[in-house]
């Protein structure tokens, strides 16, 4: 069961070549695991006609059941006993329902040195302490959300000096507060201390409009960061250019473009993407990406537009070894990023079903530039 | 948006609102009612304007793209010659003489309208028939609409300023009970779109004496017999394809009237690539394909974890499922669609669990058997019979889920003769 540490503790954060076998050999592990343990994955595996032995190429990983998020979200399927695992969380049900999964230690042992890592290489890690204004919610024992536990974990990044939540747990119940966290931003600009603002990209961009509609204008100290996660939620139809939020950063908190961090993730597939200085999200050497035909499921060659299927051996708990997401994205050669990282990029380019993806492969490249990842 | 007494505010401005609700309510129930005349001017007026392509901007900006040819199914509908003949229709015989003097029909005074987020355009489609019957109409916004309907009641209320008063609009969230409850308490009709969750939570704020109008979620399904026409059965795939099977006259199951599963099997094969066909034409981008095939894998799986007999055909973007029982159930949605056996004697106690539920039964079938079939299926419970292709069309005159909706958001007032 060693297979999977070897991943993650191994050498290379961004090299798929160096992690290949480690990587073939941790899910080959992952999914024979899930395969014996929990019987309505087997028979899944089964009626498709797969065993883990079939995976000897990174070409094979596409033959790995992707399950959809939505069936997490119709039925919890767990590989173990609750008792043994560390914890349960959910996503966030934009649409009413949420997805159930269940976090091994031995996922945790795996998933913080690699949070640690890759914070550590995007530079977010820092001793100086710092003050927190979360654009999410408050942690509460009822809230078992990943990205509000994710948020949660972002303010360890500097020592916390303090939180503030735009979303508090009042009287069984969650009040949004945007004015409030924009008076603390206003109180923190005098602070010594740097800010680090954590929070949906959707909120931080209402909460900006608001603070420009108003005129407020702060400069957050030296060394303050913005740090996106948790996507737009149901707030696609606003989606706006990343570079007009990071305009509005700049003028409404004097937060550079350099500071604005964005990270990708799901509940599913909780592996820790960061973005690159250019915005991109290269895929680490945890997880592997497929875009599969919309009308096939076939996977389709780098730079074509299709389903998102996520590959990583993270978690015992629930089989979520190939998790097919309902987002429409493409792969670009991580060469044409120009950050130095070289694997490939993945860009999100919106929710199936979305009435604004209409674009075809050929269009596909004028979208790079915009909205990605959030 | 808030939409009130004609003017637009913001949701901020909410409390106010409702706080002055009542009175405004008051004062405009105490006038003489709203003729119908004035609401069918009003939608003539309107339509003159779409022909004129003055609202094309409008729609393009709330709604999909195929909200203008929908429209030009519904146009007819909404003529004012047209909506008078319905209120005739099905109003009629409500009024007139009695032996003891006259018996007048008279609004029901204040109708609260909670509409499902599955039809753009019907929240302002219900606030319609309640202003045709000539009720002061409050309407709940479902969550995530286009606000194509706001944009509608206000262009109707800036037509003819006299329905200004009669129209509410509020984007209340289903979650905020207080406001609804403040409504609902105002009303002396709730008009209920939606599934059994949103019918039930609302019989709970209704107040008692409040007259409970719900149309619920139907389902409806396709009954094949003898050799079908291809194209008939072309029809079936398109409507099949537009729909999503999201409407409640959308079909969920093809039923086929045999025992034999190679018959079911073979069908599934030769219908195959009708659907494939009609699904491509109509969602040629790949994010409506995507969601087809999403569903129908999903589908598949779930099938596979519960080990289930079922066997599915995948196409693309779109898969059919030949199934083991008889039971009428809802599709995987998006062009996924299950196959059933259903021999004719055994139709009744097929349908019998969801006879409450059944709306439409798109038949096909030699026509010297048709007569039989269309009696056999109205005995189990259906409320309208149409060809498959056509099960999602309106029908001139038809009732609603097996009524007539203006008659509901009337009463009779007796007047005896001193």
């Amino acid at each position: 069961m060693l297979e999977r540490q070897k991943l993650f503790w191994g050498p290379g954060l961004y090299d798929q070549a160096r992690s290949r076998e480690r990587f073939l050999a941790a899910m080959r592990a992952n999914c024979a695991y899930h395969i014996r343990r929990c019987p309505p994955y087997r028979a899944m595996a089964r009626a498709l006609d797969f065993s883990p032995e079939q995976l000897r190429t990174e070409e094979d990983l596409a033959k790995i059941p992707p399950v959809p998020t939505l069936f997490y979200k119709r039925r919890a399927l767990f590989s173990m006993p609750p008792r043994r695992m560390a914890m349960r969380v959910t996503s966030s049900g934009t649409s009413g329902k949420f997805s159930q999964v269940g976090f091994d230690w031995g996922c945790v042992l795996a998933e913080v040195p690699m949070v640690l890592r890759l914070g550590r290489r995007h530079g977010l890690i820092s001793p100086v302490p710092a003050h927190y204004v979360v654009l999410g919610y408050q942690p509460h024992r009822s809230n078992r959300t990943g990205v509000t536990r994710t948020m949660y974990g972002l303010t360890f990044f500097a020592p916390p000096l303090s939180r503030f939540y735009a979303l508090r747990w009042r009287d069984g119940a969650y009040v949004p507060d945007l004015e409030g966290a924009a008076r603390e931003l206003a109180r923190l600009s005098r602070s010594p201390f740097p800010t680090r603002i954590v929070g949906f990209p959707s909120y931080l961009w209402f909460g900006l409009k608001e603070m420009e509609k108003l005129g407020l204008s702060v400069r957050l100290p030296r060394g303050s960061r913005i740090l996106l996660a948790g996507g737009w939620k149901q707030h696609y139809a606003q989606e706006v250019d990343k570079r007009l939020l990071y305009a509005l950063a700049r003028k409404v908190l004097g937060v550079e473009e350099e500071a604005v961090h964005e990270f990708f993730g799901a509940v599913e597939h909780p592996i820790f993407y960061n973005a690159c200085p250019r915005h991109h999200f290269h895929i680490p050497a945890f997880s592997r990406v497929i875009i599969r035909d919309p009308e096939t499921l076939e996977p389709l060659p780098m730079g074509r537009v299709g389903l998102v299927n996520l590959i990583t051996p993270l978690i015992n708990a629930t089989p979520v070894p190939s998790v097919m997401t309902d987002d429409l994205g493409i792969l670009s050669p991580g060469e044409d990023c120009g950050c130095g990282i070289s694997t490939p990029c993945l860009t999100i380019l919106g929710r199936v079903g979305a009435r604004e993806i209409q674009t075809c492969a050929a269009g596909a490249a004028q979208l790079l530039g915009r909205g990605e990842g959030f | 948006m808030i939409l009130a007494n004609g003017i637009l505010r913001p949701d901020e401005d909410l409390p106010q609102v409702l706080a002055g609700l009542e009175e405004e309510i008051v004062s405009t129930l105490s006038r003489p009612p709203l003729e119908p005349g004035v609401v069918t001017g009003a939608c003539g007026a309107l339509l003159d304007r779409l022909d004129r392509g003055e609202l094309d901007e409008l729609i393009a900006r709330y709604s999909s793209p195929g909200l203008l040819a929908e429209l030009a199914e519904y146009r007819s509908f909404l003529r004012p010659e047209a909506l008078e003949a319905r209120l005739a229709r099905e109003t009629g015989g409500l009024s007139g003489p009695r032996p003891f003097g006259r018996t007048e029909a008279y609004p029901l005074g204040v109708l609260l309208h909670i509409a499902a987020g599955n039809l753009d355009g019907l929240p302002a489609y219900t606030a319609l028939e309640g202003l045709l019957t000539g009720n002061l109409n409050l309407v709940k916004l479902p969550s995530g609409g286009s606000g194509l309907s706001l944009a509608l009641l206000k262009l109707l209320a800036d037509t003819e300023p006299r329905l200004a008063p009669y129209l509410y609009v509020f984007p209340i969230p289903s979650r905020d009970r207080a406001s609804l409850q403040t409504l609902a308490r105002l009303a002396d009709g709730i008009v209920t779109w939606g599934g059994d969750v949103a019918v039930t939570g609302l019989r709970a704020m209704a107040p008692a004496g409040c007259r409970l109008i719900e149309w619920g979620h139907r389902l409806s399904f396709a009954y094949l017999s003898g050799e079908p026409d291809p194209d008939d059965l072309a029809g079936l795939a398109r409507h099949i394809a537009a729909t999503d099977g999201l409407l409640c006259s959308s079909c969920q199951v093809i039923y086929l009237d045999t025992d034999r599963r190679e018959a079911l099997e073979s069908f599934a094969r030769s219908f195959l690539p009708l659907l494939e066909q009609a699904v491509r034409t109509a969602r040629p981008d790949p994010g409506r394909a995507a969601l087809g095939t999403l569903h129908g894998w999903e589908h598949r799986l779930e099938l596979a974890a519960d080990g289930a007999e079922d066997r599915v055909f995948p196409g693309r973007g779109c898969s059919l499922t030949v199934c083991g029982g008889r039971e009428l159930e809802l599709s995987p949605l998006y062009g996924n669609v299950l196959v059933k056996g259903l021999p004719r004697e055994r139709l009744v106690r097929a349908l019998a669990p969801q006879r409450g539920r059944l709306q439409t039964a798109g038949l096909l079938c030699p026509a010297e058997e048709r007569a039989e079939l269309t009696s056999l299926l109205a005995r189990a419970g259906v409320n309208r019979i149409t060809a498959p292709g056509s099960m999602s069309l309106p029908l001139p005159g038809e009732a609603h889920d097996g009524e007539y909706p203006l008659r509901r958001y009337l009463r009779a007032v007796d007047i005896a003769d001193p």
